[in-house]
């Protein structure tokens, strides 16, 4: 959209934990769980981008956790959008100070806009938004933080959920002995995939903490349109102990479940290939919310994982899966 | 001083949304109100208006951007018609609540079922209640005048509300008529720039919309009903300033036509006002005592300023351009809002619904006549036979 390039400050790179900043704009004093990893993902998301952000912030998790009684636990602006239309009400801020800048209406630099959407407000009911938002190329980052559910209403299924997940609108019986049925869509290709305007793409994960804050600061640097993909695991609606969300973030990474690559002017690129990969049953095994699934639905999975490796071209060998 | 140009009201509401310097546009093709985008996205390709002119994914994304493009300090632009106005519905709340004064045009189109280009005014009626200012335009001078009085009325720091700026598809948005257009010093001495209360600025952070708890329920929705009616006064400041600056005085709220002497009058909002006047000279011409009363806002409703009018006369026809299903009395939205006003007063009309122009029939001067004998009857005889009437369907 941009028709007259805008002042913006370019976000350095940064090198080691120690290094990163000591400010924070995604501050304490909301209602998120204990280990909640949405809530870790905003605050790394926040240290990286700085004060010259704007939040939009779809309904979800990190709407009505942190929004209480009023209260916002943000350092910066924020701004409520339906869980419908985070992508359209971040365009509008987006083009609001393409306008004003250029019209001399407003006098500061242009702001890093930041959409933080859950997965229904990114992969489902918030897909069109997101997808109007890319395609019109807007100066901003649109950051899906993904814990696999619609947890914050009380964890049902959403489509990047995985398949053999309990969730309470999957529930496993004797008709539906896997749960959930259906394979998870694949947001961030499917952004790559359709929106040829789109300069960045990356998937993180907040078992990667280096890795996310700078993919979010090289989203920032580009001008236009640019989405993330974050894997940020839920203690409450998985299923396992608050002090293990990094754990299983990692683990998610180690077994390949979750992948981490950037789409860069034109090319993928992996970022954490490992060397061996652990099965997807070590994974598994650690979350209730899969504790239901036989060995023939691990092995179903093992085999979903192992092509959708491929064709992000990782063909490192998985230890024997044992029963 | 000024031009005069004939515009259809779409190209009257383009006209006077360039000179208000709007910032941020947001378009998606419905008829009948798609021609003022058409419009609009010439005149920034030309570089005669300089605003972002975003191609939005469906109306609810019009108005979603326009939300996010408010909250942070821009002028805003959008329309829609029929099923597009209620596409949107689910941000039509947010943006008020967020009180940020976006507007809307809606050029009326009938709802589906069926599929039908023709005016009613259903579309825009049925968002009555989402807490933005609503009334309709009955010219195309009308409609460039409203466009700058409702950017005003909402912007104003007493109010911040959006504004739904309604007019009739194709009676309005498609017939040209004559239309003066102002100066732009004199737009720019009635419309000053947008100075936003509380933009998303990080030189300033400030969250909007946060989650409260049913205790915090009241006082809000309590600030939202008081900016309502704090526009009151605001919307009779802004007709007054509106008068002294282009030379054109309206009545604030409601218009009346040969109502001296009247026994019954015609209630109506919108562009069938039109053929009404004339039917009303045709029947004055005939000894008739019939007169008009013309609603030009909805939101706020003017209770008191209907009151006043109303209560003069011994009968009132309330002209329903809309379907209600099901409402009080059986007739439709207006009538309803009609009988609340005057159930306080001392004296009261007889009021009878008339159920026309529905599909964006025209209304016929036959039908304003078929009305007004309804009407004389009910004033001499003190009685209402029915308190319906479907157009066409009636003996």
């Amino acid at each position: 959209m941009a028709t007259q390039k805008v002042e913006k400050t370019k976000l350095d790179r940064i090198r080691s934990l120690a290094k990163a900043p000591m400010d924070d704009y995604y501050v304490p004093g909301h209602r998120t769980c204990a280990g909640c990893g949405p809530a870790i993902n905003y605050r790394m998301v926040a240290k990286a981008a700085g004060k010259d952000t704007i939040f939009v912030g779809p309904t979800g998790c990190m709407y009505v956790a942190n929004t209480s009684y009023l209260c916002v636990p943000w350092a910066v602006p924020w701004i409520h959008a339906q869980i419908t239309n985070g992508g359209g009400i971040g365009s509008g801020i987006s083009a609001a100070y393409e306008a004003r800048i250029r019209k001399g209406k407003y006098h500061g630099t242009f702001p890093n806009v930041i959409v933080m959407a859950g997965d229904g407000g990114s992969a489902d009911i918030g897909l069109q938004s997101l997808s109007g938002a890319m395609y019109r190329n807007h100066d901003l980052l649109f950051i899906a933080y993904d814990n696999e559910a619609y947890a914050n209403t009380g964890i049902q299924v959403s489509p990047t959920t995985p398949y053999g997940a309990r969730t309470t609108f999957t529930p496993p019986g004797p008709v539906v002995p896997e749960g959930k049925k259906l394979w998870p869509k694949d947001l961030a290709k499917l952004v790559v995939g359709g929106h040829p305007s789109v300069k960045y793409v990356a998937t993180a994960s907040i078992g990667y903490p280096i890795d996310l804050m700078n993919k979010v600061r090289k989203a920032l640097n580009v001008e236009g349109a640019a989405f993330m993909h974050i894997h940020a695991p839920c203690p409450k609606g998985w299923g396992f102990p608050a002090n293990k969300t990094i754990e299983i973030a990692r683990l998610a990474v180690q077994t390949g479940m979750w992948t981490m690559w950037e789409f860069e002017n034109g090319e993928y690129k992996l970022n954490i290939e490992p060397k061996k990969l652990k099965p997807v049953s070590q994974y598994l095994e650690v979350q209730d919310r899969f504790n239901h699934l036989t060995t023939e639905h691990k092995a179903k999975i093992q085999n979903f994982v192992n092509q959708k490796l491929a064709t992000l071209g990782i063909k490192v060998p998985v230890e024997a899966v044992t029963a | 001083m000024g031009t005069k140009k004939f515009l259809t009201g779409l190209g009257a509401t383009a006209t006077a949304v360039k000179m208000a310097d709007v910032d941020v546009i947001t378009s998606f093709p419905i008829r009948p109100y798609t021609g003022v985008m058409m419009i609009l996205s010439q005149m920034v390709a030309n570089g005669e208006l300089d605003a972002e002119f975003v191609h939005a994914d469906g109306e609810h994304a019009q108005l979603s951007i326009c939300h996010g493009a408010s909250a942070a300090g821009a002028r805003t632009f959008t329309g829609s018609s029929g099923v597009g106005v209620t596409y949107a519905f689910e941000t039509y709340s947010p943006i008020s609540g967020g009180r940020c004064p976006v507007q809307m045009l809606i050029a009326d189109r009938t709802l589906d079922p069926p599929g039908d280009f023709g005016s009613e005014h259903t579309d825009a009626l049925g968002c009555r209640d989402q807490g933005w200012i609503m009334g309709w335009a009955e010219t195309p001078q009308e409609v460039f005048d409203n466009t700058l009085i409702y950017y005003r009325i909402g912007e104003d720091p007493r109010v911040r509300l959006p504004q739904f700026n309604c007019h009739d598809g194709y009676f309005v948005s498609h017939i040209p008529g004559e239309v003066a257009i102002p100066e732009q010093s004199q737009v720019d001495e009635f419309l000053p720039p947008y100075q936003p209360v509380h933009p998303l600025d990080p030189q300033n952070p400030v969250g909007h919309g946060p989650q409260i708890f049913p205790d915090q329920g009241p006082a809000l929705e309590a600030m939202r009903h008081n900016a309502m009616m704090a526009a009151m006064p605001v919307i009779e400041e802004a007709i007054d300033d509106f008068g002294r600056i282009f030379g054109r005085k309206y009545v604030p709220f409601v218009e009346e036509f040969m109502t001296d002497d009247a026994d019954f009058a015609f209630f109506i909002n919108g562009a069938h006002a039109h053929t009404a006047r004339y039917a009303i000279k045709h029947l004055r011409e005939k000894g008739v005592k019939v007169g008009l009363v013309k609603i030009r806002f909805i939101r706020p409703w003017p209770t008191d300023a209907l009151q006043e009018n109303l209560s003069k006369f011994k009968a009132v026809g309330v002209i329903e351009t809309n379907s209600s299903f099901g409402v009080a009395r059986g007739g439709g939205i207006l009538t309803a809002e009609v009988c609340a006003s005057l159930y306080d007063a001392a004296q009261k009309p007889l009021i009878a619904s008339f159920m026309g122009g529905l599909g964006g029939e025209p209304i016929t001067l036959n039908e304003f006549f078929f009305i007004a004998e309804k009407l004389n009857k009910i004033a001499e005889s003190g009685k209402i036979e029915k308190p319906v009437y479907w157009l066409g369907f009636e003996e």
